[in-house]
Order: C-alpha cells, then sequence, then structure tokens
C-alpha cells in the first residue's frame, strides 16, 4: 500500500449568515495516497470548492464553520493546527490553483518576481537563487523564461493559468489542489495546461486534487474519482469504477445528460428539476426528488455509505445490505 | 429540513416564523436589507433624520429667536442660559445654529437638486449618445472642473450678486462637472451590460430604453451620489458665507455664523466651534449614509 | 423570386472594429447558407467571431461590408429603422449569460411581457398579459413564479426566460448565443431539449454558437468552423467528426476531452495560442499554429472551396488530408 498522504473523514461545513445556513458539505470523506490524481467532480453548489478550500484552510472565518470531522495530513489533523502550522502546511506542502488565474496573480508584480516571492517565502535562499529557480519553473510549465520581467496584463489567459501553476509548484507541494483549472480555457488551451499539468505530475509525484464539471477532463487525467452532490459523495472509487461501472442513480443520469461525439441521440436524457438548494435540504436522500429509482424508503432517511468491490463506494440505498 | 441541526438554524427558523408569509424579495427590499445590517450606515441615517428633524423643529426647539439681539448677553460664554453662549450682538448661538439647519440642509438640497438637474442630465446624455455629443459636452465640464471650486463660485456671485437663488447657482455650477462624470459614469455602466443589449434585441425603443430600464438601474448610484454632494454642497456653501461672498446677516447660516465668529476667535471659540461642529457632524452623517448606501445598492463595489 | 430552401444566405461579411491599435478583423469575409428549418451551429475558440456574427445578423452591429439575404431583401444593408420595423420581430436572439441579459430590476412576467407589448404597442393589456403567459408555459416556467425577480432564479429558469423572450415575437430565425455554457450539465439537457422541441413545433432555424463541441454536434444539422473571423470548414455534422479536413478543426475535435476510458485519440496539441485578428496580415490565419504550414500557407489566403457536397473548406492542402 502506498503512503496515506490526505484523509478527510466526516467533513461538515456549514455557511451561517442572519438569513441562512447553507449546508455546503454534509459529511465529506475520502482519502488520498502519494502521488495519486483525484477527480472532484459535481455541479454548481455540490461542495466541491468548500472542500477544497477546508482542506487550505482557507475558508471564509466569519461565515464558514465546521460543523464536524477532521482533515489529516500525514496523519495531524490539520483542523486542530494553530495558524502559524496551518501556514506552514499551507504553500510548502499543499498549493491551489483557481479557475480565474487573475485572481491569484498580483498586477503590479512581475511574474518572475511573483514565482520567487514564492521560493523565498519557503525556502531558505537568495535572491538570486530565488530568481533562478523562478526562470526554470516559467521554463518547466513553457513559458520562455526570458519573460519573467514581464507583467500578467502581458500574458493571455492560458499563459497567465500556466503562471500560476508555476507558482503553485515552485516549491514543491506534495498536494496541489486544481479548483477548475481549465474551465475558463478554450479546449485548445485547456489540452496545452492538462498535458502540461500531467507531466509535471509524473515529474515531482505531486498529488492532485482535481475539481471539475467536466467528465471528460476526469477520464482523461485521473486515477480515482469521487461524484458530489448537495455536498455529499454519492459515489467514489477508481476512474474504471466511476466510468465502466457507475452504480449511484445520479452518475448514471449524468453521464447520460451529457451530449455524446460518437453517439447519436435525437433527446437527451433529462434529469428533472434543479440542484437541491443547500439552505434547504431534506431529511433523506437529497438526490431522491430528482432520482428516477427513488423508492420509499428513500425518502424516509439517510443512506450510509455502501462499500462495494474494491475501492467503489456509493451512497445509495439500492445496494444496502448488498455489501 | 436538514442534514443537521445547528443552532444557527433554530435561530433562523424562529426569526422566519416571525416573518410574514406575502414576502417577495425584491433588489429594492434586499438593499434595504443590506443597508439595515450596516451598523455605520445606520449612525448615518440616524444623524440625518435628527438633523432633519432639528430643521423642521427649530421654532420649538430654539430657545430664542435667530436674530434676537440681546445687549445685556453680549459675548457671552456658553452657560445654563445660552447653552452654546451668545455672539457680538448677543443673540444665542444655540439658536443660531438650530435655525441654521433649516437654512444649510434646505439650500443644500435646492444645491444638489439644481446640480442633478444640469449636471446630472447632461452626463445621461453625454453616456447615452456617446460620440461627439459625449465629447463636447465632458470637455467642457473639463474647463468648468478646470477652475478652482471658490474662484467660480466668487465669479458668479461677483456676476450675478448675493441671495440664495444665486448661491445655489454658485454652487450648482461647482458641482455640475463632478455630477456630469459619475452621471455619465453610471449610464455607462448600465448600457454596457447584456440586459440592455438584449433589449434592443427585442426592439425596445430608444424613450423606453432610458426610462424603464436605463435610469431605474443607474438610479441606485445616482442616489449614492446625490447623498454624497450633499456634503459638498453643504461644504462650499459654508465656505462661500464663511468668505463672505455667500448669505448676508443674520440669515443663521452656518459659514456665515463662522464668519461673525471668526474676529473673536481667540477671546471666544465657542462662536465658531459649535456651528464647525454642526457642518462636520452634517457632511460626516451624509458621507457615512451615502458609504452604506453604497454597499446596499451594490455589493460588489466595496 | 423567394428562394425555397435557405432562410438566410450571408455573402462576404465583414465586420471590423477599430481600435486604437489597429482595425480588429471580427469578421471577416464570411459566406454561408442557412437552411431553413435547420439548425446551423458555428463553432470555434473565443475571440474567433462568432458572436460577433450572430450579433452582426440581428443588426446589434452593422456590417461593415457584405449582404445578408433573408427573403430575398439584404437585411444588413437597409436603415435600421426599417429593419427594426419589418424584421426586428423575425430575428431573435438567446444570450450567453442569463445571468446579466435581464434586467434585474423586472419581474419575470414583465420581462415576457416586454417584447410583446413593445411590439405590439396597441395590444390591450390584458391581451399581453395573457400572450406572456403562454409563453411561460410553453417554455415550462411556472406560474407562482411570474412575480419572481432573476435574482431569485436559477441559471435554467432564467435561460427560459430569456428563450420565453425571444419566442414570444413568433421568430423565424433565432441566434442562440451560447445558451448553455453558463449551466450545469443536468440542466443543460433540459434547455437543449427544449430547443429541439421548440424547433420542431414551430419550423424554427437556429444559429447555434457555442464553443462546446458536443453539444453542437448534438443540436446541429450543418456545423461551421470559425478561426480569427473567417470561415474554414462547414459541413453536414456528422460529416465533421468522421471526416475533418481543416487542420484546424481537427485539432478543436481532438482537444476535447471524451468521459469514456476506452477512446483514446491520438491528440494534436497546438503551439501556441490565437494570434491577434488586428490588421491580419494576408495569410492563412492558422498558419502560425498549423503543423502542417508551408511557404504557401504563410503567404497566400486559401478560399473556401467545395471539396464534396456541401461541405466546403479553406486549406491549402484540402485535398491532402481528406480521407
Amino acid at each position: 500500500m502506498s503512503e496515506k498522504l490526505l484523509d478527510v473523514k466526516n467533513l461538515v461545513v456549514h455557511y451561517e449568515t442572519d438569513e441562512e445556513v447553507v449546508e455546503a458539505v454534509n459529511g465529506v470523506s475520502f482519502s488520498l495516497n502519494k502521488g495519486e490524481i483525484m477527480g472532484l467532480v459535481g455541479e454548481t453548489g455540490a461542495g466541491k470548492t468548500t472542500t477544497a478550500l477546508a482542506i487550505m484552510g482557507l475558508l471564509p472565518d466569519r461565515v464558514a464553520n465546521v460543523i464536524e470531522g477532521s482533515i489529516e495530513w500525514e496523519g495531524e489533523d490539520m483542523l486542530k493546527m494553530s495558524k502559524a502550522q496551518m501556514r506552514q502546511v499551507r504553500g510548502k506542502k499543499i498549493s491551489m490553483i483557481f479557475q480565474d488565474p487573475m485572481t491569484a496573480l498580483n498586477p503590479t508584480i512581475p511574474v518572475g518576481e511573483q514565482i520567487a516571492e514564492v521560493v523565498m517565502l519557503h525556502e531558505k535562499c537568495s535572491r538570486v537563487e530565488a530568481m533562478k529557480r523562478a526562470q526554470d519553473m516559467l521554463a518547466m510549465v513553457g513559458i520562455v523564461p526570458e519573460r519573467y520581467k514581464e507583467y500578467p496584463h502581458q500574458f493571455s489567459g492560458g499563459m497567465k493559468q500556466r503562471i500560476v501553476i508555476a507558482i503553485a509548484l515552485a516549491c514543491e507541494p506534495d498536494l496541489l489542489i486544481a479548483d477548475e483549472p481549465t474551465t475558463a480555457l478554450d479546449v485548445t488551451i485547456q489540452a496545452q495546461i492538462l498535458d502540461m499539468m500531467r507531466n509535471l505530475q509524473k515529474q515531482q509525484g505531486t498529488s492532485i486534487i482535481l475539481i471539475t464539471h467536466d467528465l471528460g477532463v476526469v477520464a482523461e487525467m485521473c486515477d480515482h474519482c469521487a461524484v458530489m452532490y448537495a455536498g455529499e459523495i454519492v459515489e467514489h472509487g477508481t476512474v474504471e469504477d466511476i466510468f465502466d461501472n457507475p452504480k449511484h442513480p445520479y452518475t448514471k443520469a449524468l453521464y447520460e445528460s451529457i451530449p455524446s461525439l460518437d453517439k447519436k441521440v435525437d433527446r437527451l436524457h433529462v434529469i428533472q428539476g434543479m440542484v437541491s438548494d443547500p439552505t434547504c435540504l431534506p431529511t433523506y436522500c437529497s438526490f431522491a426528488d430528482r432520482c428516477e429509482e427513488c423508492t420509499e424508503a428513500c425518502k424516509q432517511g439517510d443512506p450510509t455509505t455502501v462499500h462495494l468491490e474494491g475501492e467503489h463506494t456509493v451512497k445509495c440505498f439500492k445496494y444496502c445490505g448488498k455489501e | 429540513m436538514a442534514k443537521r441541526h445547528t443552532p444557527a438554524m433554530e435561530r433562523i427558523e424562529k426569526k422566519n416564523a416571525k416573518r410574514k408569509k406575502e414576502y417577495r424579495s425584491t433588489p429594492g427590499r434586499e438593499a434595504w436589507k443590506r443597508f439595515k445590517r450596516n451598523p455605520t450606515a445606520l449612525v448615518g441615517l440616524v444623524l440625518v433624520c435628527a438633523l432633519i428633524l432639528v430643521a423642521i423643529f427649530a421654532p420649538l426647539l430654539a430657545p430664542y429667536d435667530y436674530a434676537e439681539q440681546n445687549y445685556g448677553a453680549m459675548l457671552q460664554k456658553p452657560g445654563p442660559g445660552h447653552p452654546f453662549g451668545t455672539d457680538a450682538f448677543g443673540r444665542d448661538i444655540f439658536s443660531r445654529v438650530i435655525y441654521g439647519a433649516r437654512y444649510s440642509l434646505l439650500i443644500a438640497l435646492f444645491c444638489t437638486l439644481a446640480a442633478l438637474f444640469s449636471g446630472g442630465l447632461l452626463g445621461i446624455i453625454a453616456g447615452y449618445f456617446g460620440g461627439t455629443v459625449d465629447t463636447v459636452i465632458m470637455r467642457i465640464m473639463d474647463i468648468f472642473q478646470a477652475i478652482p471650486m471658490i474662484m467660480m463660485a466668487m465669479c458668479i456671485v461677483s456676476v450675478l450678486g448675493n441671495g440664495i437663488p444665486q448661491l445655489v447657482a454658485a454652487v450648482m455650477f461647482c458641482s455640475m462637472p463632478t455630477m456630469a462624470r459619475n452621471n455619465r459614469a453610471a449610464i455607462l455602466r448600465v448600457r454596457g451590460s447584456d440586459y440592455i443589449e438584449a433589449s434592443e434585441a427585442i426592439g425596445v425603443g430608444r424613450v423606453r430604453m432610458i426610462v424603464r430600464h436605463m435610469i431605474p438601474n443607474a438610479v441606485g448610484i445616482m442616489i449614492i451620489f446625490f447623498v454624497g454632494f450633499l456634503a459638498v454642497s453643504i461644504m462650499i456653501m459654508s465656505s462661500m458665507s464663511y468668505i463672505g461672498i455667500g448669505l448676508s446677516a443674520p440669515t443663521p447660516e452656518w459659514g456665515l455664523i463662522l464668519n461673525e465668529g471668526k474676529m473673536y476667535m481667540t477671546s471666544a471659540p465657542y462662536m465658531m466651534i459649535f456651528p464647525a461642529m454642526m457642518i462636520m457632524i452634517t457632511c460626516f452623517a451624509f458621507n457615512l449614509m451615502g458609504d452604506g448606501l453604497r454597499d446596499a445598492f451594490d455589493p460588489r463595489l466595496k | 423570386m423567394e428562394n425555397e430552401k435557405n432562410l438566410i444566405e450571408i455573402r462576404n461579411l465583414k465586420k471590423y472594429f477599430n481600435t486604437p491599435r489597429g482595425q480588429l478583423h471580427a469578421v471577416d469575409n464570411v459566406t454561408m447558407d442557412i437552411e431553413k428549418g435547420k439548425t446551423i451551429g458555428v463553432v470555434g475558440e473565443s475571440g474567433c467571431g462568432k458572436s460577433t456574427l450572430g450579433k452582426t445578423l440581428m443588426r446589434l452591429h452593422s456590417a461593415t461590408s457584405g449582404s445578408v439575404m433573408y427573403k430575398d431583401v439584404d437585411i444588413a444593408a437597409m436603415p435600421l429603422k426599417e429593419f427594426k420595423k419589418n424584421y426586428r420581430a423575425d430575428i431573435q436572439m438567446i444570450f450567453q449569460d442569463p445571468y446579466a441579459s435581464l434586467d434585474p430590476r423586472m419581474s419575470v412576467l414583465q420581462l415576457v411581457e416586454e417584447p410583446i407589448s413593445v411590439n405590439d404597442p396597441k395590444l390591450s393589456k390584458a391581451d399581453v398579459e395573457k400572450k406572456a403567459k403562454e409563453m411561460m408555459e410553453l417554455v415550462g416556467l411556472a406560474k407562482r413564479l411570474e412575480g419572481s425577480y432573476p435574482h431569485e432564479l436559477d441559471g435554467g429558469r432564467r435561460q427560459r426566460i430569456g428563450i420565453a423572450r425571444a419566442l414570444s415575437l413568433d421568430p423565424q430565425f433565432i441566434v442562440c448565443d451560447e445558451p448553455v455554457s453558463a449551466l450545469d450539465v443536468s440542466i443543460q439537457a433540459q434547455i437543449l431539449n427544449l430547443l429541439q422541441d421548440l424547433q420542431k413545433e414551430r419550423g424554427l432555424t437556429y444559429m447555434f454558437i457555442t464553443h462546446d463541441m458536443s453539444v453542437v454536434k448534438h443540436i446541429s444539422d450543418d456545423i461551421a468552423v470559425m478561426y480569427l473571423g473567417q470561415l474554414i470548414e462547414k459541413c453536414p455534422a456528422d460529416e465533421i467528426f468522421e471526416n475533418t479536413i481543416h487542420p484546424y478543426s481537427q485539432a478543436l475535435l481532438s482537444a476535447i476531452p471524451i468521459p469514456d476510458l476506452h477512446i483514446k485519440r491520438e491528440r494534436m496539441i497546438m503551439k501556441g495560442e490565437l494570434t491577434s485578428p488586428i490588421n491580419p496580415k494576408p495569410c492563412c490565419r492558422f498558419a502560425a499554429r498549423c503543423p502542417f504550414a508551408t511557404d504557401k500557407c504563410h503567404s497566400e489566403e486559401p478560399t473556401l472551396r467545395e471539396m464534396k457536397p456541401n461541405h466546403q473548406v479553406a486549406c491549402h492542402y484540402a485535398e491532402k488530408f481528406m480521407k
């Protein structure tokens, strides 16, 4: 067995304001081994980003509330760490990249310096060395190192995302959380970025949590995949489990609602209704109201996570008692 | 219903139970909700309301008439009879300051309204039509703005003479360029939005576009500017009166009271402190309220 | 004589914008026919001019030169006033961003009523309301939503409002500008099905602009691929996936991640990114990124040629790439 890097257990996160409580994450558990790429798929409001922010310790203090659960990093619970300890882990061990590369780049500082800054923050090295490292990083993500003096606005969207990735990888983190890194980009640029991420992952052995709504990206990139719905992982397993043998009705319906490039269908399959409102989730299975295979039991209580063969788990009454 | 009940949920449920059922969320209500939650904005609102009440009920609140001279009580220090003291003519400063609220607020309101109708309209026209119209209007406004405000005011008063309408005109001309610029920006922002293009696509005409889509969506920003400009107007007006080109005695305008007190600045500082404080509090209140309105109407603009 | 087959014939349509850096050729010499009752999909990366093309047909932009024949009249050349009076209702548009394209200060009913009352001022208030309610029902908006404001609704419902607004004028032709890109997959399927149903019911003709190849394949009869303002390939939808000719179309297709583990395609990763459409040189616009480019490609602009019936390509070496 390879080494366990991250272990999230029963994580529950609510956003509380004066008006409402958003049940963003409701009992998410998963673990990630060294060198693995895990895909986190789901629609808007499924709790993907909240889970990632919780791991990064970047939840907005004032409204977010971790109700219960633990996030263990190499056996130590990060939720119990002090701010200073957390800062040590974040950036040095875990990095995150966001959908919009502009939010991560300071428009007034040359990109090379921004990478060097991160290097210097986490490694005791001189400015010259850091600058040298920065140029190496730029070359690694496919940007001419001579451009290190240029400012973010001089780069195109795809280039900016490359720079953000360079910053995230500058201090060789053990885990990279990528939150929809290619959603804002064109497909041909997306292909370039994904290709690059895969190569870097192979070189550095970084683990990656890849958050996306695009099942195609998951199929191309990931070893494991967790499908989220209304703040819960409804199905989790290797990509083979999820793509060749999906069990949860939501996962199955999701496949059918995507127009396919190979098959010609006249009408798309539709998941009835709307994405569940995280401010008023039912006490029973969250997907029951949209589910085609819904039974009496589904509206009575919340199903537990069932282990099928191997690592494949599914959270659905259909499989309860069939372990 | 929920997956996990937390104390926060119970609190909200209790609150919702009290609320009337027929609640409909409109953009205006959402803005008011945000405004209500902002303590500094509420402080501003309360101060402004208090000032307005003072202005309305000035005759009831003021112990003396603002012009009543009492040569037996000249230059008295603040005390039981005269809480803010008296001036060189024995007039009660407290009463004058209270009556001053009437003049200052009312004239400021007129000035700002005048600036809104002149500058605001120009800005809306410039923003909507763009091109040459925009360039011509905005360059003229640039020229206006290049002249220092007080100098411009002095010129206008020297041409038109003293008096309230002249003062209003002077303040209007001073704030017109900024007003035009702000309103133009507001219209440009609305004009660039997708729903304007979408309305164009379904065949909405020019008049309806401005009246039904652009102005309602820009009105939030315009109110913010309006409230901000009330403070600016009071400042300009007081400055003008202070240097003697605004209103004339015995009008109890705050700037004028300051002007009258400046001769006694060392011996009777209270003559200046109180009206100055009123100017400060009023501007402060309007600015607080303006900031609150900005956050309420446009939560992204913070 | 009215052409029976084609609803719209676009000839040498150009739309240039003047920018401080020079003339931006957003749409450059586009010629295509749009068949009555069919859907033409327009694909391409951001900045390829596909949205500008749609908006120029709508007269939201006025064309720099070229003609758009609709029912034997040139709607691109006529005075805007005349277009608005006689043709505005015939040609409608569904916008990309359902969050920004609805006036936030109007309720759902008001939004749907607006096009009806604006285009037929003689209609009584009651008639307008009746028709608006019919339209709401047609697109599947529940009656209870009449008084709601856009900010209270999810993306799918907002897009339904947009569709209701466009349809309420009984148009012949609808430009759909990325109508589902902002929506979640399960909602996307609902909207795509709705658009298809409406087309069948009312014999509508669509121009479907999108960057999503799987969506475009699903919904279109013909597909037009655009690159930097130019039409580079146009053919029936099935044809493009089986017999793509232009190297750019091939690269675009190979870049799409497919949610299936068993389909492995050879990926053609293009070098670089979209070049600027400002003052383009007279050469093949794709030459800079094309792996097969020769001197001819860098010096001579290819024209659109009919390679097979209904299959047009703008490439000097189209014969070479034909299967």
